[in-house]
C-alpha cells in the first residue's frame, strides 16, 4: 500500500469530489507506484487553517514512495498528482502542496 | 512549506487564540529562517488521530525545510511554545512543539518544486511572473 495523506480545509471540499480525488489517487498510485493507495483524509475545521497569516484555502497531499525516486521522476509525479488534484477540485496552483517522500530509512 | 500542524485537547485553543498563534508562527518562521510568508501554513485539530497528542494538551509539529540550523529550530521552538502558552494559558509541561526536515526537492508548491533555504527570493520572483503569465 501506498501511504496517502490529505489536509484539506472543511467545508471546501464536496462528498462527491472527495470520492472523486480518492478513486484519482488510487489510480495514480497503482499507476505510477505499482500500489494502491491507503488515503487518510482530515479536514482542517473551520477557522482553524491559516497561510500566510490568512485564512487558508490550501490543500496539502502527500505520498510516501515505496521505493527512492529521482528527481527528475519526482518531478514528473508531483505533476501529476497536483494536477489531478486541481482538475477535481477546481482549485487555484496556489491553493495545492503536493509532497512525494522517500520511504523511510530503517 | 512550512506546515505547522497543531493538535489540541478539546476547548484547549479558541478561535481568536488560533489567530494570534498563527500570526506569531508566520512571525517567527519568518523572521528566523528569513523565507517570505507566502507559504507558511499553520493548521489547528482538535482531538485528531492524525497527529496524536500523547497526554499533551497541546502538540505542534512543525514540518520545515530540511538545511536550517540547529540554532534556527531551537529558536522556532522556543518561541512557538511561548507564543501557545501566551495564548492559552496551557501549562509548559503540558504544551510540545518540534520541528521536522523535508528536503525541499520533495515538495511542490504553487507548481514549482520549493528552493532550498536562500534561494526564496529568486525563486518567488520567478514563481510570481509565472502565475501572472498564466492568469
Amino acid at each position: 500500500m501506498i501511504a496517502c495523506t490529505c489536509l484539506v480545509q472543511a467545508g471546501q471540499i464536496s462528498a462527491e469530489t472527495q470520492g472523486a480525488l480518492r478513486e484519482s489517487i488510487d489510480g495514480f498510485a497503482r499507476r505510477a507506484l505499482g500500489a494502491p493507495a491507503e488515503i487518510t483524509w482530515t479536514e482542517v475545521p473551520r477557522n482553524s487553517g491559516y497561510t500566510a497569516n490568512a485564512p487558508s484555502t490550501s490543500s496539502i497531499v502527500s505520498i510516501r514512495a515505496n521505493a527512492k525516486l529521482d528527481q527528475p521522476r519526482r518531478v514528473t509525479l508531483l505533476e501529476e498528482l497536483c494536477g489531478l488534484w486541481m482538475e477535481q477540485t477546481k482549485c487555484s496552483l496556489n491553493e495545492i502542496v503536493g509532497v512525494i517522500s522517500d520511504p523511510q530509512e530503517s | 512549506m512550512p506546515l505547522y500542524l497543531c493538535n489540541a485537547a478539546k476547548g484547549a485553543i479558541d478561535d481568536d487564540a488560533k489567530r494570534k498563534i498563527a500570526a506569531d508562527v508566520t512571525r517567527i518562521h519568518c523572521d528566523v529562517t528569513a523565507a517570505p510568508p507566502d507559504f507558511v501554513h499553520v493548521f489547528f485539530l482538535e482531538e485528531s488521530d492524525f497527529v496524536p497528542l500523547n497526554g499533551q494538551t497541546i502538540l505542534l509539529i512543525g514540518s520545515i525545510r530540511g538545511g536550517r540550523t540547529d540554532e534556527q529550530k531551537a529558536q522556532i521552538v522556543r518561541e512557538i511554545g511561548e507564543s501557545i502558552r501566551a495564548h492559552t494559558g496551557v501549562a509548559p509541561d503540558k504544551t510540545f512543539v518540534t520541528t521536522t526536515d523535508t528536503p525541499a526537492s520533495w515538495v511542490m508548491e504553487g507548481g514549482d518544486i520549493l528552493p532550498e533555504p536562500g534561494e526564496e527570493d529568486e525563486w518567488l520572483v520567478a514563481h510570481k511572473a509565472k502565475i501572472k503569465a498564466q492568469s
